[in-house]
């Protein structure tokens, strides 16, 4: 056999490094591949297995039963249904029209209205909830005060009633919209411009070319968008919580809450869990295959620049429209929440003489609760960034450095937790940390682990595209001129891959900040995060410490993110292209 | 003394053999060419010379040194090669100077070495005013000579270059061609050049060995292998020629349409499938009228296509089966479409083919 002289020839030569390539990254996989498991296995588990038993322990389909008979259940899930596909619709019928006017049209400041709209993802929407009970409850909203003074009706009338089924699909579709528009606006810039310059040899008039070329290509991206917009309703709990409690109705997601208020029934939020889940996975499957077959209208986006279609003299009409809109996601939900910040009453105009700093001065330091949410938000939010981020990291080089069947199994693994919403996987891990071998319930592991997962998908996305725009011949080229693995990683990859990190790094932060649904389910009085104790002072009715809250929370996610890009992010970003 | 060699060496994916028992010597100094299409295992060869991926069987040895084996592979970086890879892999985040200095860097040479020695390859490959511009800020060329500026001045024991001209347009990658020769005759390592192009390979080479499925098909300098091709696969690769069909006679004697053709090569099995490979230009052809009747090595065909080149006309002959085949002939032999001819092949230019 060849080896065993090779064995011998190798002994008297150099001292060879043999199989260091299997000796770190085996065990390094194994360990992950184990830590995925208990951290997505685990809860998921107990949530089947609590599904299909009875409070005292025995196999039951009871639950079910329940879920599919008792209207209480039957009557939220249709709920849930129509503001989902509600939500759905108008997104795709407000958002298409502007992703176009932004990606192909000569609409002037294009580029702000992009940003605002990305902006708009900031907000949590159980803030923009709350900003617009400001504006539009029916007796103190800032609108309908507006309205009576303008026509002086009655006191007893209002224009808007925000505690309504309309109201919260209102509301709902301002903060899903940009989830639509951002995959179009892709969608549309991607298409290559040779396609419609080949329309237009042909003969094609420029709004005919739009019809008939541009927009069928775009079409999958609409779709998916559709999909997406109809997941996050479905999903979503802080707007729901906010709304529709007050006005007597429930979502299936408020009423998984409810059933961990007391007396609590975890078999049955087990159950109501399970089609939520159920619906994620198909609705991801079904938005993954239209996606997949988009493929089509990326091939030779090398080609020509997009062309843009002149409006006209409607371009100044067309941005007007388009700021009007963003008026309702973000200008007067935020001008109402300033309001409120810094006015002695939340639901009167703001005016020299009412203004005060008092809103301030007690939610620092006078409610109790507030340093401590402060500090185990941030405290969380930095550790399950830094170990999201870190995570992503290993777990994208394995994938994405050294394929193997153990390497697919990993993404998957890493992947998996996309289809689990907030509330689900909350009430998972709370079936699952009550108990040994792990007693987490009351510490802020718990919450870690929750969000660590919920951020999981994203986070390793991220990193797996950073690493497939840096060529692997990068780093061989770092190890043939002398470097070992770990040099190349420090001097090669790193450097290259820094930026991404630090983005990565910086949207777990701001996700894990916003997130509400599964930290509801999760807290206890001593580990409550800002986000519920927002949703806490809300049930008191304090909104104007909700508006001083909520605009501090925004103000220092955003300092910690313009520090972790000057601590860290290399100012060198726009040499990293990769030619 | 650094010369390498190959030896069985084999690297499996599954059921698929990337690089199918390979063997080759190639001794200090030489400059040898792996040829052949894309899929031949050419590029898994020399990754699998510079330790990126482990062999399945077989071994590589520099020198007395085994570096490769099936469960002992030598790290990269420690074998003393160098690389031009296809991309360049140029480090975006290094300018040219810290691109071409980070393997001395490693090496641990003083600051003052180092300098000197990235200042001369540098004017060697006239980068010097380019030397801290970033690799985005370059043209193709110059990413090409940078690559190859970082690769030479680390002075490797062996030079491994993957289709590093690939990426150039026409007049530059004839240019870099001799560059890459001049280098290597200059500074003398041994060097594994992977390509597709033959002339690349022609005119860069000590020895090249065309692969095919993951074989060496055929090993030989550049002459040999032009001049008498062992297989279908190299006469076609290597362009120019025509392959005859036929059956074998004897040792040296094939049937092709009716007429027995004598070739030179390596003897054949009697009544087995043969064919000879001829270039278009090595066929004589004369009108039917004025020829030797057909005969051995004589071969009768009609005019299917006449188109004047200028220096030559390039003729389609159909043979009595309906082969056809191409021949370059003098630009005044003129001959219409439809017109007898009797080809002659001359028999040390008809080489035997077995397979």
């Amino acid at each position: 056999m060849a080896t065993l002289d090779s064995t011998q020839a190798l002994a008297g030569a150099t001292v060879p490094t043999a199989r260091t390539r299997l000796d770190l990254s085996t065990p390094v996989m194994v360990l992950f591949t184990a830590a995925l498991c208990v951290l997505i296995v685990l809860p998921l588990g107990w949530l089947l297995v609590f599904a299909f038993r009875d409070q005292a322990g025995r196999a039951t389909l009871a639950n079910f039963q329940r879920l599919l008979t008792d209207p209480t259940f039957v009557e939220p899930l249709l709920t849930t249904f129509t503001i989902a596909g509600s939500v759905s619709l108008a997104c795709g019928a407000i958002a298409a029209p502007m992703a176009w006017l932004v990606a192909r049209s000569d609409m002037p400041a294009r580029n702000a209205v992009r940003i605002i709209v990305t902006a708009s993802f900031v907000t949590p929407p159980f803030l923009g909830a709350i900003a617009w009970e400001l504006l539009a409850a029916p007796n103190s909203g800032l609108l309908n005060q507006a309205w009576r003074a303008v026509t002086g009706a009655p006191s007893e009338e209002a224009l808007f009633d925000i505690y309504t089924l309309t109201g919260l699909i209102f509301v709902v579709c301002c903060y899903t919209f940009p989830y639509v528009f951002v995959l179009v606006a892709n969608a549309l810039e991607r298409v290559p411009g040779d396609l419609e310059d080949a329309a237009a040899m042909l003969g094609s008039s420029r709004w005919r070319t739009a019809r008939r070329i541009t927009i069928p290509l775009a079409l999958p991206a609409l779709l998916a968008g559709l999909l997406v917009a109809f997941l996050q309703a479905m999903t979503l709990f802080g707007s729901p919580a906010i709304l529709a409690l007050p006005a007597g109705f429930h979502t299936i997601t408020t009423k998984i809450w409810s059933l961990f208020q007391y007396p609590p029934k975890p078999e049955l939020a087990a159950a109501a869990s399970l089609p939520l889940l159920v619906l994620t996975v198909v609705l991801l499957r079904a938005q993954s295959a239209i996606l997949g077959r988009r493929s089509f209208a990326v091939v030779g986006g090398k080609g020509a620049a997009p062309r843009l279609v002149g409006l006209g003299a409607l371009r100044w009409p067309a941005l007007a429209l388009c700021l009007a809109l963003l008026c309702l996601p973000v200008f007067l939900p935020y001008g109402a929440l300033v309001n409120a910040a810094f006015s002695k009453v939340p639901s009167q105009l703001l005016t020299l003489d009412r203004f005060t700093l008092r809103n301030f001065v007690f939610v620092f330091s006078e409610v109790s609760a507030t340093k401590l949410a402060m500090k185990n938000t941030f405290l969380l939010g930095a550790m399950a960034a830094t170990a999201g981020a870190l995570m992503a990291l290993v777990i994208a080089y394995l994938t994405s450095r050294a394929a193997g069947r153990g390497h697919r199994v990993l993404g998957f693994l890493a992947m998996a937790p996309i289809a689990v919403p907030g509330i689900v996987l909350g009430v998972g891990l709370f079936l699952a940390y009550t108990r040994p071998p792990f007693v987490l319930y009351g510490t802020l592991w718990i919450l870690l682990l929750a969000y660590i997962t919920i951020e999981l998908p994203a986070a390793y996305q991220q990193m797996q595209s950073a690493f497939h725009s840096v060529h692997h011949e990068l780093e061989e080229a770092g190890r043939i001129f002398g470097a070992t693995r770990l040099r190349v990683l420090k001097d090669v990859t790193g450097p290259l891959l820094r930026s991404s990190l630090v983005a990565t790094w910086c949207f777990v932060f701001v996700a894990v900040v916003r997130e509400l649904s599964a930290a509801v389910i999760l807290f206890t009085s001593q580990t409550k995060v800002l986000s519920v104790l927002i949703f806490d002072l809300k049930e008191s009715g304090d909104l104007a410490a909700i508006a001083v809250l909520g605009l501090s929370m925004l103000v220092l996610t955003a300092l910690v993110i313009v520090a972790a890009n000057s601590l860290l992010g290399g100012g060198s970003a726009a040499r990293l292209r990769n030619n | 003394m650094a010369d390498l060699a190959l030896e069985g060496l084999t690297k499996t994916y599954g059921a698929n053999r990337a690089v199918d028992d390979v063997s080759l010597r190639v001794d200090h100094g030489l400059l040898a060419s792996l040829l052949g299409p894309s899929g031949c295992g050419k590029t898994t060869t020399l990754r699998l010379i510079a330790g990126f991926i482990e062999p399945s069987a077989g071994k590589i040895r520099v020198g007395d040194n085994v570096v490769s084996a099936p469960g002992r592979v030598l790290a990269p970086e420690r074998r003393n090669m160098s690389m031009i890879f296809q991309s360049y892999a140029l480090w975006p985040h290094m300018t040219v100077a810290e691109n071409v200095a980070y393997g001395l860097t490693l090496r641990k040479l003083g600051r003052v070495e180092t300098a000197k020695k990235v200042a001369d390859i540098l004017t060697t490959t006239r980068l010097s005013p380019l030397a801290d511009r970033y690799p985005a800020e370059l043209s193709g060329g110059q990413q090409q000579r940078v690559a190859l500026a970082r690769a030479l001045v680390v002075e490797p024991e062996t030079l491994l270059l993957d289709e590093p001209l690939s990426n150039l347009d026409a007049n530059l990658r004839e240019e870099m061609r001799f560059e890459v020769r001049r280098l290597h005759d200059a500074y003398r390592y041994t060097t594994v050049y992977v390509t597709h192009d033959q002339s690349e390979a022609m005119t860069t080479s000590d020895l090249v060995a065309v692969m095919n499925g993951g074989r060496v098909e055929q090993l030989g300098n550049p002459r040999e292998v032009y001049d008498r091709p062992v297989s279908e696969f190299v006469a076609r690769f290597l362009g120019g020629s025509n392959i005859l069909k036929g059956t074998a006679r004897d040792a040296a004697h094939v049937e092709i349409a009716g007429t027995v053709v004598k070739g030179d090569g390596a003897p054949l099995t009697t009544g087995t499938p043969a064919a000879i490979s001829i270039r278009q230009h090595e066929i004589a052809l004369d009108p039917a009228g004025a020829a030797p009747k057909a005969g051995v090595n004589n071969l009768p065909g009609k005019v299917v296509r006449n188109v004047f080149l200028g220096p030559q006309r390039d003729y389609v002959i159909a043979l009595p089966d309906a082969t056809q085949l191409r021949v370059t002939a003098a630009p005044d032999i003129d001959l219409a479409p439809g017109f007898d001819v009797t080809l002659r092949l001359p028999e040390a230019r008809c080489r035997l083919l077995s397979r």
